[in-house]
Order: C-alpha cells, then sequence, then structure tokens
C-alpha cells in the first residue's frame, strides 16, 4: 500500500510530468516537423494556411510517460493495458497518416486495439467488472462474455467518433479535455463510493487530461499544429480504455454523445464506412462573405457542424465554440450521471 | 437559442442511450432459462442479437428522422446558394 503523501505526490506527477514534456517538446517537434515538409493544409481559411502535422507521436510519448509513471509508482497493471490499447490505435493512425487507410480497413484494424486492452485480463483480472452500473438502480448482473465482446468494439467505435471530431482548430483538443474532465470526476467518485477501487485508475485518467490541456494551446484558433489521425484514434483509445477499466462506462458514453450523434449522422447519410476525403459531396463551404456554410445539396453528407452551420454561417472560431457547447452539455449531463450513479 | 433544437436532439440521443442500454443488460442478456444443449444455447445467442440490433434499429430510426425533421426545416426556413 502506497502511502497517501506519496499517492498524492504521484497523482500531481501523472498531471505535471506529461504536461511539462509536451510544452518543453512541442516547440522542437513542430520546427521538425516542418522541416521534413510534414505540413497540412489549413483547408478553411483563405487563402489556406501551412500547418505541421501530425503531432500524434509527441502526444503519444508524453501520454505514455505519464501512464509509465502511474504504472511504476502505483505497482499497476491498468494504466499499462490502456496504454497498449492506446498504442496500437495510434500505430494505425500513423499508418493512416502516411499511407491513407481505406474507410473499412482503419475500423477492422481498430480492433487490434481493443484486442490490446482485454488481453491484459489475463495479467490483470480485475482490469475490468463486466457489470454496467446505473444511476440508481445498481449494477447489472455480470456476464464477462458479452461485455469482454462490447469492450473490443467500442475501440472503434469511439476512435472513429473521436477521429471525427478532429475537423476544425481546437475541436479535437476541447472535445478530449472536456470529455477527460467528465471521466475524471466519474472516476474519482467511484473512487470514494467503492473501497476495492485503486486510486492508480484515476491517476491513469490524469496524463490524458493533461496532454489534451497542453495540445489546446497549440491546436486552438489559428491552429499551429493538427494531431493527425494518430493523435485523435490514440485519444479515442485512451478514453475507451479508461472508461472501461474505470467501470465508469455509461457515464462516458454520454459525454461523447456529440461525437457519437456526429458518426451517425456521417453513416446514416452516407449510407456505410467512406473515407472522408472520398466523399463525393462536401457537407459544408466557405462562402464569399469568409463564413463557413452549410452545404444545401441533396446528396451533402449530415455531420454535426452541417448541423450547426445550417442554424446561421459562421466563422470557424465560433462554429468551434458552438460545437464546444454542444460537448459542454454532454459533459454536464454525464457528470450529473456520475453522481447519481456513486454519490446517491 | 439557435442550438436548441441540437441541445433536444443530444438530449433525445442521451435518454434512449440509457434506457436502451438498461433494457439491453437487465431484459435482453438473461433472457431465457439457462441454455443445456447447444441448439438452445445458440437460439438464445441468435435470439439476443436480434434483439440488440431491434434496439439499436429503434435508437437509428429516431434519431434519423429528428435529424431529417431539423434539417427539412432549417433548409426550408432559410435558403441560401450551395456550394
Amino acid at each position: 500500500m502506497v502511502p497517501w503523501p506519496v499517492q498524492g505526490g504521484l497523482l500531481l506527477l501523472a498531471f505535471l510530468a506529461p504536461f511539462a514534456l509536451l510544452m518543453l517538446a512541442f516547440p522542437a517537434f513542430l520546427r521538425y516537423l516542418t522541416r521534413i515538409s510534414f505540413v497540412s493544409e489549413d483547408a478553411h481559411k483563405k487563402p489556406p494556411s501551412k500547418v505541421p502535422e501530425p503531432a500524434g507521436p509527441l502526444l503519444f510519448v508524453s501520454i505514455l510517460v505519464g501512464e509509465l509513471i502511474v504504472a511504476a509508482g502505483y505497482g499497476s497493471a491498468v494504466p499499462l493495458a490502456v496504454i497498449t490499447g492506446a498504442g496500437i490505435a495510434f500505430a494505425v493512425g500513423l499508418a493512416d497518416d502516411i499511407y491513407v487507410l481505406g474507410g473499412k480497413t482503419k475500423p477492422l484494424l481498430l480492433l487490434l486495439a481493443g484486442l490490446g486492452f482485454v488481453a491484459f485480463v489475463a495479467l490483470t483480472p480485475d482490469l475490468y467488472r463486466p457489470v454496467l452500473t446505473f444511476p440508481l438502480l445498481g449494477d447489472t448482473s455480470p456476464h464477462f462474455i458479452i461485455y469482454t465482446a462490447l469492450a473490443i468494439i467500442a475501440f472503434p467505435v469511439v476512435t472513429n467518433a473521436f477521429n471525427m471530431m478532429d475537423a476544425f482548430n481546437g475541436e479535437i483538443s476541447w472535445f478530449t479535455l472536456l470529455t477527460s474532465l467528465a471521466l475524471t470526476v466519474g472516476a474519482v467518485l467511484h473512487e470514494f463510493a467503492t473501497s476495492a477501487f485503486s486510486v492508480a485508475r484515476v491517476a491513469s485518467v490524469l496524463p490524458l487530461v493533461a496532454v489534451s490541456a497542453g495540445f489546446l494551446l497549440y491546436n486552438r484558433y489559428p491552429a499551429r499544429a493538427f494531431d493527425g489521425d494518430s493523435g485523435s484514434l490514440m485519444f479515442g483509445a485512451m478514453f475507451a480504455g479508461l472508461a472501461i477499466s474505470c467501470g465508469v462506462e455509461v457515464a462516458a458514453m454520454i459525454a461523447i454523445v456529440p461525437a457519437i450523434l456526429n458518426s451517425f449522422y456521417t453513416l446514416s447519410s452516407v449510407r456505410g464506412f467512406v473515407e472522408r476525403r472520398k466523399m463525393s459531396s462536401r457537407p459544408t463551404f466557405i462562402g464569399e462573405d469568409g463564413l463557413l456554410h452549410a452545404s444545401t445539396e441533396k446528396a451533402a453528407p449530415n455531420t454535426l457542424v452541417r448541423l450547426v452551420l445550417l442554424a446561421s454561417p459562421l466563422s470557424e472560431k465560433d462554429l468551434v465554440k458552438s460545437i464546444v457547447a454542444l460537448v459542454a452539455v454532454a459533459c454536464a449531463f454525464s457528470v450529473a450521471i456520475s453522481f447519481l450513479t456513486w454519490v446517491f | 437559442m439557435k442550438l436548441l433544437p441540437l441541445f433536444f436532439i443530444e438530449l433525445v440521443a442521451f435518454l434512449l442511450i440509457i434506457a436502451e442500454t438498461y433494457v439491453f443488460f437487465i431484459f435482453v442478456v438473461p433472457l431465457g432459462p439457462i441454455p443445456h444443449t447447444l441448439t438452445e444455447y445458440t437460439s438464445f445467442a441468435l435470439l439476443n442479437v436480434v434483439l440488440i440490433l431491434a434496439l439499436g434499429g429503434v435508437w437509428f430510426l429516431v434519431l434519423d428522422e429528428l435529424t431529417n425533421l431539423y434539417v427539412r426545416s432549417r433548409i426550408g426556413s432559410s435558403p441560401r446558394p450551395s456550394s
């Protein structure tokens, strides 16, 4: 048993170490990406500017350092399981950043992230409890096989949902920061409500909060860095692994409702998995006024962004503000669900 | 205020997720007696899959209908040039 003052120090270190590493290394890493011509057009600017991409490798290394500190400090394998799933998703994303994978290949490969995560059950049987805990109603009965199958499927679903929230300056960083904060509240409340629960699980959420907060400083409008698919898929896999291992699946699902809706809109309007670069019609366009408009074409896919812009054309900055408002409301629902589940 | 319909759609999605996950784990998964033979096991597994798909279908249809309603009302009320 780690003494409480040491546990407090470890919690602080789990947040500060990845944050400090990211902040110190970011300028040099962006210069390096620019030097090797890893830059992308910021398509929503007139004229388009060039932004270094992908920052995913540095984001992953920063989170990895945080999770290794938690694993070593608390002697827990849970952070290793989470970072394994995230590492596989990061590798798939990096392959997509460099070679561009097909719309169906990516979700299939991302199942490996789920498999990598659940394989740790052999090492840590208490990696997750195969139950869902509902507000006011309590636990369902345990169903190991069904829960494990759903946990594996959750990885491609959640990672793709995160990936699709990565279209505008600051969108993915705000989204990851807010949802990981909601996840932290759920994990902390679960920790206080359950005597058998380990503080290592709460600590393992902190590197995600730290790195998304640090990344926001570079990714917010006007963006100085893009994470690439390596970053967004890794964020999604971290979120899925942490939600499962912390036992806050219901609250986590609620926090990412805007991303689930975004994926659903796209899937339902284009009728299947289509790589966004290969969509025949764009959901939005930049008007002569410099504002983003929703396309009124019938064939245009229904993304969350298009639905927001249907209300009125917006600048990129205001559009992201609207999406952040939708995410913030979902996170408030999530926190309410956590309180109803673990406090009342 | 302009985002109010989207907040409403978000609320519906949220309530449906909670309700359907609850129905799935409380009613669908433990459905039927404990299977003793492979045929019984397979039948209940298939029944579970069909019911899961039905729950997913309900979520899909409700959200699809709400979204289409929103898109039609917006495009109808404020026509603007397409891209």
